[in-house]
């Protein structure tokens, strides 16, 4: 076969040995340290896995305000959950040092030992490594917190602490500050009550689910779980306990009102409608009278009518009767005259008689007439007749007095009945009085009747409308019921952590100290794999350069070979046998260097060792990484090559034969004006277009590895010099207990803890509420209602947040969300803050208003280390943003290197070739008297405007690269808020190497032109 | 008749720079035949062989050669074709540079199944105390013999030489012109051979005479000499 044509290859090999070693050396150190990354990337990750697994490492854990009773703990494990205690106490040692210990672990989290034993009595102890290692601390070596003294048996590593940090938002691991402690339960115990604590003990369990029931149920299990207060002995949460349950009693006592209050409202509304019932049915009877009313006014009426009546005819009988006894009197008058008449009459008579009875008398007793009849005989008819007379005459005389007095008892009548009859007229007028009274009385009736009806109406309104009243007091106080009752429960919520025994909840996924080296190195390995294709992609590029070099050379050869024939495949893999050979070997080399020697995957592993907390890992080689070292190169540069060669091997035999240049690009490019010089550099730039490219392309990877470590750089320093600069306060405390006063010399806030998520990660953004008075934050006028926010430059970096923007924030259990507008960015970039004015702050989060959890200061107060979570100062941070520069400084500066070496040999490379192919012309031109200068204007300097040109695109597209994948990719996991933007020095800075370094190479080939000499010419041809 | 063209048009260029190269050609060559293809320079000779060859399309006509007509051949036929049945011999030897001289040659043994035998036609070349050397460490001569030790190797059944002598001085010509001879001899190989050389047509069995792209002569050589005998090389 055509085997005999890999002869060549592997001569031009040879005869290209320098160019292809330096190529091969690039590629051996890239995929040397993309192997070596995605090795220790592997053996973290897989090692995490087993380890994780062996030391049973927790599925999450919880901490609690007090321990949990057994019946609850059992409550869990009956169900086939494990559980075990991970309390823990703060000491400190060496006065800046602070060592937490835990009980040495039983089943969960498991501490592996790297060295040594685990304590096997009360005075020996497991240190973590990482502290161990930095502060030089082995087995045998005493430790000494608190009270006791320790001697270190052993070195080791828990899985819940990969990354030890003390707190869980805490953005960086300073083992030289903070370590863990493994001790016996008793010596724990006995250290404990010793009282020499920084911090009162942590009471955190790790659980491990089983598959026995979700977290959410464990959760809600937990969450159920309520306290005795009484159980707890810290003094500064009893006292806090009472002011809160104080207030809470105070809101309960005031719900309770509310619904006394409402409920005898009800009451009250019950009577008034009772009443009116009552009132209702009088006014019914009422109504129901009236027609009753109205018959007797009537009846009534009609009576005095006929009184009326009867009265006109007794009075007219009156009248009547007066003028009867009108006649009477005058009859009686006369009857009287008569009798008077008749009595003189009967005087005179009687005279007569009693003459003749005087007379007779004389003969007789003349002086009684009666007894006139006694004398005699005559005297006795005389006397008797004088007598009878004088009795008649006395009787006249009496029946005239009689009629006398008849006539006056007549006139008297008279007068009587006349008195009577004008008495009648009073008594008539009496009776049409009555009658008329009656009547308007009936008329009164009628509209009394009336009024008594509308009454009735109106009545039954009011008592229907009494009814709804009464029905709707109910109702109130039913709802004022219901809310009281939902009140209180709301009023148990809000006062949960006081109710609830649940404090915090963090599962594996959102503990930022597990596995977090596996997460860690997971971009190393995403980022190594596109890396290493991309640098192969180039190295192979470049090679298929020269091999184009060397096809167009060998054109009429490869025409001829045609011409009898052999076939394109056949000469294309001899073509790209040398890359295919070169990249092979070199991943060979490298694959073989990352795996086998200390400086490959063990010294990537020991950045991560030397950051987290880990156990002993054995390398572990997966077959994908065999398998990327040693096939990706030679196929990535196979693919690379064949698409270039089988272009250029694509033409005819016959233009093969007459070495045909291809349609000599720029030709026919003719710019007015031009001279011939600049001209010509115009037209060799377009012949050596390809290589012009690939030093492009070979820029734009150098540069992409250089921004990469200057963007490393700058992010670090920004962290640094902000975090010093921008922090304004020297302490920060944090009060889990806090005090009803602001200590002397602090400004209060309050401050509210919220998680909000980005590229995957979730970090905590605080929510500060500040008083106008804090000197600390530059946020301008805060506004004034508990939406509007100022956010820290720190969260606008890290959410990509600008001023109108509205974003979210949710609570700490992940159940309720929080909307807030940014008004405003405030140049801080240290910590994550939303601020907000204080007292709209207490308002939205419903504390009183004095309430305050956080205190700044600029110098240390007087504060109990018992009501803390933390004390954050101003050194601290320091410290901790100084570790980021410390600890990326030799990863910036391998890389900073490694850009320049690519830049330099893919440049040195190109150019040299240019210049080897245009050997003939420059020797040519030579011949034809050009000076070096010229030749050098003509064929070289043409380079430095494609330098340029490529390094003014590639540097600001890179630096876009490098912005979208830094905060997504490289920095996703860190709760930083820093940008890593350059000021436009840099960008200069960054042009100038790229110059710098050109020049430098330029300098070195002016020499090489030098050396082609005129002569070339004549032997060049076969 | 083995090699034949009908009415062989072939122009190249289109408007201003356009020139019609053949204009018609029409020739007959006989198995193994040795034939001389001669003319002015520019007149298309070059072309006519390169269409015979395949390396180049024709605009109309036809050329067959052992019974196949190559205008209707097309890439992998074609290659085919040149693979099965030629080898061509240029005045630049187009040896490739980092081969040897017996790598060169075997760079084209591989092409047919059964190749001449390796030592054989190197020691009849004369090549033996060169075999292991470079190209650029040979004469034009020996890097002519080498070429046509490559164009042989396959036992082609026609051989295509552009001025295999052109780069050559006379003596050196004469051995290659011998060997050519002795080749067509042993082989049976039918040679086309274009050249400026007026005194080689003495030494073939028919000479073609091409002026502007149309046959100008086309005869058969009845005295054939002897290429050892040829003179004014
Ligand atoms: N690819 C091409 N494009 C344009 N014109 C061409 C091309 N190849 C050949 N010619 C023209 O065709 C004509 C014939 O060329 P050819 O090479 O056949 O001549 P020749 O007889 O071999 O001449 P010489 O003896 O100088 O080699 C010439 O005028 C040449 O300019
Ligand atoms: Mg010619």
């Amino acid at each position: 076969m055509g085997w005999i044509l890999f002869k060549r290859a592997v001569r031009d090999l040879k005869s290209g040995f320098a160019r292809y070693i330096a190529l091969a050396l690039l590629i051996v150190f890239s995929l040397f340290i993309v192997i070596s990354l995605m090795g220790a990337a592997d053996t973290i990750i897989d090692s995490t896995v087993i380890s994780d697994r062996e030391l049973n490492c927790e599925d999450g854990e919880f901490s609690v305000f007090v321990p949990l009773r057994n019946e609850e703990i059992k409550k869990i494990t009956e169900r086939g959950v494990s559980v075990e205690q991970m309390f823990y106490v703060d000491y400190s040692l060496n006065g800046d040092q602070v060592l937490r210990a835990f009980k040495v672990r039983e089943n969960i989290n498991k501490i592996s030992l790297i060295n040594g034993t685990l304590p096997a009595n009360d005075s020996e102890a497991v240190i973590e490594r990482r502290y161990s290692e930095v502060n030089g601390i082995s087995i045998g070596d005493k430790v000494s917190i608190g009270n006791k003294d320790f001697t270190v048996t052993g070195i080791g590593a828990a899985p819940d602490y990969n990354t030890v940090i003390k707190k869980i938002t805490d953005t960086v691991v300073d083992s030289r500050y903070f370590g863990l402690i493994f001790v016996t339960p008793e010596a724990y115990d006995e250290l404990y009550s010793s009282g020499c604590s920084i911090a009162s003990e942590e009471y955190y369990y790790a659980y491990v689910l089983n598959g026995a029931m979700s977290e959410s149920e464990l959760k809600a299990i937990l969450d159920d779980n309520t306290f005795d207060v009484e159980d707890v002995d810290d003094e500064y949460f009893k006292e806090y306990w009472d002011r809160m349950t104080e207030r809470k009693d105070e809101l309960l006592e005031g719900i309770d009102e509310l619904k006394e209050g409402a409920s005898d409202l009800a009451d009250g509304a019950d009577d008034l409608n009772d009443g009116i019932t009552e009132f209702h049915e009088g006014m019914k009877d009422l109504h129901d009278a009236v027609p009753d009313l109205t018959d007797g006014v009537e009846e009534l009426d009609d009576g005095a009518a006929a009184l009326e009546t009867g009265i006109k005819e007794y009075t007219s009988a009156v009248d009547k009767i007066e003028s009867g006894a009108s006649d009477l009197s005058d009859g009686a008058s006369a009857l009287a005259a008569g009798t008077s008449e008749l009595n003189t009459g009967a005087d005179l008579y009687g005279t007569g008689v009693n003459e003749l009875a005087g007379t007779v008398e004389v003969m007789s007793q003349n002086e009684v007439p009666y007894i006139a009849e006694v004398a005699g005989g005559f005297l006795d008819p005389a006397k008797a007749l004088a007598t009878g007379f004088a009795q008649i005459q006395t009787g006249i005389a009496g029946v005239n007095t009689g009629a006398t007095s008849m006539s006056n008892g007549a006139y008297q009548l008279y007068q009587g009945i006349k008195t009577l009859n004008s008495n009648s007229g009073a008594l008539k007028r009496g009776a049409a009085g009555l009658h008329a009274g009656t009547t308007a009385l009936k008329e009164g009736v009628a509209d009394l009747s009336d009024g008594i009806d509308k009454l009735y109406d109106g009545s039954i309104e009011i008592s229907d409308g009494s009814d709804e009243l009464a029905k709707g007091a109910r109702e109130l106080a039913d709802g004022v019921k219901d809310f009281s009752d939902e009140a209180n429960d709301l009023i148990d919520e809000v006062f949960n952590i006081d109710l609830s025994n649940l404090r915090v909840f963090i599962n594996k996924a959102d503990n930022p100290r597990i596995d977090s080296a596996a997460d860690d190195v997971q971009i190393n390995y995403s980022a190594s794999i596109i890396f290493g294709i991309l640098l192969v992609v180039l190295f192979a590029y470049v090679i298929s350069v020269f091999i184009v070099h060397t096809i167009d050379q060998e054109s009429a050869v490869i025409g001829a070979l045609y011409s009898m024939g052999v076939k394109r495949r056949t000469l294309t893999l001899s073509y790209v046998a040398v890359p295919v050979i070169v990249t092979f070997i070199s991943g060979v080399i490298g694959t073989l260097i990352a795996i086998f020697t200390p400086a490959g995957i063990p010294a990537q592993m020991a950045d991560s060792l030397g950051y987290f907390s880990m156990p002993k890992m054995d390398i572990i080689v997966k077959p994908f990484v065999l398998i990327y070292g040693l096939v990706i190169p030679p196929v990535t540069a196979f693919i690379v090559n064949v698409l270039v060669v089988r272009n250029r091997l694509v033409r005819t035999p016959l233009s093969l034969l007459r070495n045909e240049q291809k349609a000599v690009r720029g030709k026919e490019l003719k710019i007015k004006g031009l001279k011939f010089i600049p001209m010509f550099r115009l037209r060799q730039i377009m012949r050596e277009i390809r290589a012009g490219l690939t030093v492009i392309f070979g820029l734009f990877m150098s540069l992409l590895v250089a921004l990469l470590a200057i963007n490393t750089s700058v992010y670090c320093t920004n962290v640094k010099n902000s975090y010093i600069d921008l922090t304004k306060y020297e302490y920060m405390y944090n009060y889990k207990y806090p005090t009803e006063e602001v200590p002397e010399g602090g400004y209060e806030a309050v401050a509210e803890g919220f998680k909000k998520e980005i590229y995957g990660y979730t970090f905590d953004v605080t929510v500060l509420g500040i008083t106008k008075e804090n000197p600390f934050f530059d946020v301008g006028e805060l506004p004034d209602n508990d939406s509007d926010v100022v956010i820290s430059s720190a969260v606008a970096n890290k959410y990509n947040l600008s001023t109108g923007d509205i974003f979210t924030l949710s609570d700490d259990k992940g159940e309720r969300l929080y909307a807030f507008r940014v008004v405003g960015i405030c140049d801080y970039t240290a910590s994550m803050f939303v601020f907000m004015d204080i007292d709209r702050c207490r308002d939205l989060f419903n504390e009183d208003d004095d309430y305050f959890n956080v205190v700044f200061s600029d110098h240390a107060l007087d504060v109990d280390g018992g009501r803390l979570y933390s004390t954050v100062s101003k050194e601290e941070i320091a410290r901790s943003s100084g570790i980021y520069v410390e600890m990326m400084g030799p990863m910036v500066t391998t890389m900073s290197v490694a850009s320049a070496v690519i830049f330099l040999v893919v440049m040195y490379l190109m150019v040299k070739m240019m210049i080897d192919r245009s050997a003939f012309n420059i020797s040519l031109v030579k011949v034809f008297g050009f000076r070096n200068r010229e030749v050098r204007k003509m064929y070289l300097d043409g380079n430095f405007y494609i330098v340029a040109i490529g390094a003014l695109i590639s540097i600001p597209l890179c630096k876009m690269i490098m912005d979208y994948i830094y905060p997504r990719y490289l920095v996703s996991n860190v709760g930083v808020g820093v940008t890593a933007d350059f000021p436009p020095e840099v960008y200069a800075a960054i042009f100038a190497v790229v110059i710098v370094l050109y020049l430098a190479i330029n300098l070195v080939l002016t020499g090489r032109i030098r050396k082609i000499k005129p002569a070339e010419v004549l032997k060049n041809r076969e | 008749m083995y090699i034949e063209t009908r009415d062989l048009k072939k122009s190249y260029g289109e408007g201003g720079s356009f020139v019609q190269v053949l204009k018609g050609v029409s020739i007959k060559i006989d198995k193994g035949e040795m034939c001389v293809i001669q003319g002015t320079s520019g007149s298309g000779k070059s072309t006519l062989l390169n269409c015979i060859g395949g390396l180049d399309d024709i605009d109309s006509g036809n050329v067959s050669v052992a019974g196949t007509l190559v205008e209707c051949l097309k890439g992998e036929k074609l290659s085919d074709y040149r693979r099965a049945n030629l080898g061509f011999i240029f005045q630049f030897y187009n040896l490739v540079p980092n081969l040897t001289v017996r790598e060169n040659i075997q760079v084209c043994e591989y092409l047919t199944k059964d190749p001449l035998n390796m030592d054989e036609l190197i020691e009849v070349l004369g090549l033996t105390e060169h075999q292991y050397k470079f190209p650029s460490q040979l004469s034009g001569g020996q890097q002519q013999r080498c070429a046509i030790a490559r164009a042989l190797v396959k036992n082609p059944k026609v051989l295509l030489c552009d001025e295999p002598t052109g780069a050559l001085d006379s003596k050196t010509s004469r051995d290659i012109l011998i060997l050519l001879e002795k080749i067509n001899r042993q082989y049976g190989t039918t040679m086309l051979i274009v050249t400026h050389n007026n005194s080689i047509k003495n030494m073939v069995d028919h000479v073609i005479y091409l002026k502007d792209g149309e046959i100008y002569k086309d005869y058969i050589n009845e005295k054939k000499v002897p290429a050892s005998e040829l003179e004014d090389l």
